[in-house]
């Protein structure tokens, strides 16, 4: 008989920092559902220009016209009829924290917002629902011509900008969830880096839900211009309720001739949250765009950075880690085109999958005809904790050019108990060389975070170990 | 007639509809299904073997087929030739069973459907050729059961050969119970339009299937291939090794799918697709799939496209070859791994033949 084996335990992302709801104290909240009407609303209450009302309403036409998506996890619990889709917080942007209504400003400092931005950020912008609520970014960046600003601002103190680069990289036309939020999209940051100009520490933006029920439709456009560098981290989270939420932003950026940006994500959204985030860059003749993704987060995700490699020599690298535990189905992933001569890009995935959670590795490499010289590196791995939970990993890589070169490796499997028996003869014990794989395993990812975030997720992904070998 | 196919080679997990990837549309014009003459068959009268022209096995107990219900179905109403092979208990048969067929003006549509029953600790090899004459505009479809008993073996080796004009799809089903092996090997090099698609619904414990293919898309050539290993017995194990070359404006996608269900474990899969490109208007998909759902698995898939390597070229031309000669021997090394698999020295020798008569089309050689 097959001697019974006591299974590492990892436990589930601590949640308790990211649960605590506030009372809802909305001074605007739209009606449940998506009409016209309620597209229209929104528009006046967000004072938009006539071009950008027009631009709503067209998305809206567009999304009743496109289906929902039929190839990824299933969308049953997510009722459009039942997400309120605007929810503006009783408060106005604000510059400094002691203006922030007190319940809001709580809450940030339990995420550690407000102490981040006074050791190691160069701006902060801090979304509640709908809208931002506070936003500052420091002096000596804004003296280099650096802007960082909310959307909803930006629509009207850089309307040209603004106009010339919305939602022209993804499209209404993108998929329903790109409609959704060209006609319903509130807050979000705005970012402009003049050329030459290298900003050295990150700017974040933080998006919070609090409101049940409620959809997050915010939207971040990011032009990094020629020879700039950025680094810019999101982050986002919302307490767990008992009625579906919505998440469907969208991330355009524009990384310009010999430009650099890195666009580090920790996502970590409750389990009643339908994460369906659009993220997309295009980067010109030299440019480099770094992803750094965590998904930890949401009921279910569908997350996959995209990056159009249009300039010669653009290099995009994307790393990324996905942890799926009871009740999870995220399916993450990365999408690039190479349609530029010599142009390079190379992926590391990771994920955990426990407790009945579902994770799914999902990527698209397109190399153009006029990729000549294009090398393209694909790395994913997965570690399965037990039989009761899934991953999946559906790469497709497209060829059109001889002069290229691509690579792709996955591996899929559990922690092995040679390699632990290795450890342990070494002196460790199985407790601490099961944790030194599942971290050794993260480890990668976590390097490229910043420091703070580096230790979220040391902690997120805390271990528990018991046990000994069958 | 007409063949129409609304959802064959269909990807067991669907991905981004833009990369057109999820499933193959066919709709051609065939010539028409009538009685097959031109089959030659070496082997099947050994005393080891049971051998049917009518296939009495139930179709609707049929297991998965790589390009799923359609073109079975389409094989199982229309076919014009139908063989069951039984292995019996005990039996190992040690010569190879050949089938050849060739397709002609007179003759030009085959649609076969093959099944082999390997009772429990047999074994048996059946290579199947397929050839035709350039005029006959020929089509053959196939649909192959095979059934690996407990510790039995089935080799099942295809070369199909057809000119350029020739519509060809292989379709096939395969289930292992515990310890049984089944290897097929598919040596696809001809056809204008050829498609294939393979499960193996490995059921028993330490169950294997094995596939080496290989394939040549030269001129206007298309290849859509659909393989499909499904791990549901402990300790089974599958390895897909898919070698390939790509010239002229020919199209290939490779879907390749390990599927680790649960309560598989101690299951191994591997699955390995190279692709050697050598004009600038080819189209290279790969589609390589790990499913899993059972923990104690390992599943690895590798997948590499590029040019020759130059150095080995360089060294070759260096020890005396002409950069043809360098290349052609690169390419036969490249298909050696599912040649060499052909029992029969007269068949290598035309596949090799076969080979370099295509290879004189490619420009950049």
């Amino acid at each position: 008989m097959e001697a019974v084996k006591n299974k590492t335990y990892v436990e589930d992302v601590n949640r308790s920092i990211y649960d605590i709801k506030d009372k809802v104290n909305a001074s605007y909240k739209a009606s449940r559902g998506l009409t016209s009407g309620i597209v229209n609303s929104i528009s006046l209450e967000k004072n938009d220009p006539a071009w950008m009302r027009e631009f709503r309403q067209q998305s809206l036409k567009i999304y009743k016209e496109l289906e929902v998506p039929v190839w990824g996890p299933s969308l049953e619990g997510l009722n459009m009829e039942d997400i309120v889709t605007y929810v503006r917080p009783n408060t106005k942007m604000q510059l400094k924290w002691e203006e922030v209504p007190e319940d809001i400003k709580n809450t940030f400092e339990r995420l550690g917002i407000p102490q981040a931005e006074r050791t190691s950020l160069a701006g902060v912008g801090a979304q509640y629902d709908s809208e931002v609520v506070y936003h500052n970014v420091r002096e000596e960046v804004k003296s280099l011509g650096v802007i960082y600003t909310d959307m909803e601002s930006a629509v009207r103190e850089y309307e040209d900008m603004v106009k010339e680069h919305f939602m022209k990289l993804v499209t209404p036309r993108d998929h329903k969830f790109a409609a959704l939020h060209g006609a319903v999209w509130s807050g979000g940051s705005f970012v402009y880096v003049p050329p030459g100009v290298s900003v050295e520490i990150p700017l974040q933006s933080y998006f919070r839900l609090n409101a049940p029920g409620a959809g997050q439709f915010e939207h971040t456009l990011i032009i990094v211009d020629k020879g700039a560098s950025l680094h810019f981290i999101e982050g986002c989270s919302a307490p767990k309720y008992n009625v579906a939420n919505l998440h469907a932003g969208c991330v355009e950026l524009f990384v310009r001739e010999g430009a650099r940006l890195r666009y580090s994500t920790i996502e970590n959204w409750s389990k009643n949250m339908f994460n369906l985030n659009t993220k997309r860059a295009s980067v010109e003749k030299n440019g480099t765009m770094e992803w750094v993704s965590g998904s930890f987060g949401s009921r279910v995700s569908y997350l996959y950075p995209m990056s159009i490699l249009k300039g010669e020599n653009a290099k995009m690298e994307y790393t990324g880690i996905t942890f799926a535990g009871n009740g999870q189905t995220l399916d993450t992933g990365v999408k690039v085109v190479h349609a530029a001569k010599n142009t390079s890009s190379h992926m590391s995935s990771k994920s955990i999958s426990k407790d009945g959670g579902c994770s799914t590795f999902r990527s698209a490499v397109v190399m153009g005809t006029e990729a000549d010289g294009a090398k393209c590196a694909v790395s994913c791995e997965s570690l399965m904790l037990d039989s009761e939970s899934r991953s999946d990993t559906i790469p497709v890589m497209d060829i059109r050019n001889d002069n290229v070169d691509i690579g792709h490796e996955a591996k899929i499997g559990r922690i092995s108990d040679d390699t632990i028996f290795y450890l342990m003869s070494r002196g460790l014990s199985e407790a601490d060389a099961r944790a030194m794989i599942v971290s050794g395993f993260a480890e990668p990812i976590a390097k490229e975070l910043p420091l703070e975030y580096a230790l979220e997720m040391n902690q997120l992904i805390r271990l528990e170990m018991e046990g000994s070998i069958g | 007639m007409i063949l129409e196919l609304k959802e064959a080679n269909k990807l067991p997990m669907k991905t981004f509809r833009w990369l057109g990837v999820n499933e193959l549309k066919v709709l051609r014009e065939i010539p028409d299904i009538k009685p097959f003459e031109k089959i030659e068959a070496e082997g099947i009268g050994v005393k080891e073997l049971v051998v049917t022209r009518n296939n009495t096995f139930p179709y609707e107990k049929m297991p998965l087929t790589g390009m799923g219900e359609e073109a079975a179905e389409f094989i199982h109403q229309n076919k014009n030739q139908e063989m069951t092979i039984t292995v019996p208990k005990g039996r190992k048969v040690k010569e190879p069973v050949f089938i050849r067929y060739s397709l002609t003006k007179e003759n030009p549509a085959l649609a076969e459907e093959v099944c082999i029953f390997a009772e429990e600790d047999s074994e048996i090899t059946l290579v199947v050729i397929y050839e035709g004459e350039e005029e006959a505009n020929a089509f053959h479809g196939g649909l192959f059961y095979l059934k690996a008993a407990k510790a039995s073996v089935i080799n099942l080796v295809q070369v199909q050969l057809l000119p350029d004009t020739g519509f060809h799809f292989g379709n096939i089903g395969a289930e292992a119970e515990e310890n049984g092996c089944i290897r097929i090997t598919q040596c696809e090099l001809g056809g204008g339009y050829a498609i294939s698609g393979i499960c193996g619904e490995l059921k028993g414990d330490g169950s294997e299937l094995n596939v080496d293919t290989i394939y040549f898309g030269d001129r206007e050539r298309i290849l859509d291939f659909n393989y499909v290993a499904n791990h549901y017995g402990k300790n089974s194990k599958s390895d897909m090794r898919v070698n390939g070359a790509l010239s002229g404006t020919s199209k290939k996608i490779f879907r390749g799918t390990i599927d680790f269900k649960r309560g598989a474990s101690g299951s191994e899969g591997a699955e390995g697709e190279y692709t050697l490109l050598f004009d600038k208007n080819i189209k290279n998909v790969s589609v390589p799939l790990i499913l899993c759902g059972e923990e104690n698995v390992s599943g690895k898939h590798a997948a590499n496209s590029g040019r020759l390597e130059e150095e080995k070229l360089f060294y070759m031309m260096s020890r005396g070859l002409s950069e043809e000669e360098a290349k052609k021997m690169m390419l036969e090394a490249w298909f050696h791994p599912a040649v060499q698999n052909i029992p029969s020295e007269e068949i290598r020798e035309k596949v090799s033949e076969y080979v370099n008569r295509r290879l004189s089309h490619v420009k950049s050689l």
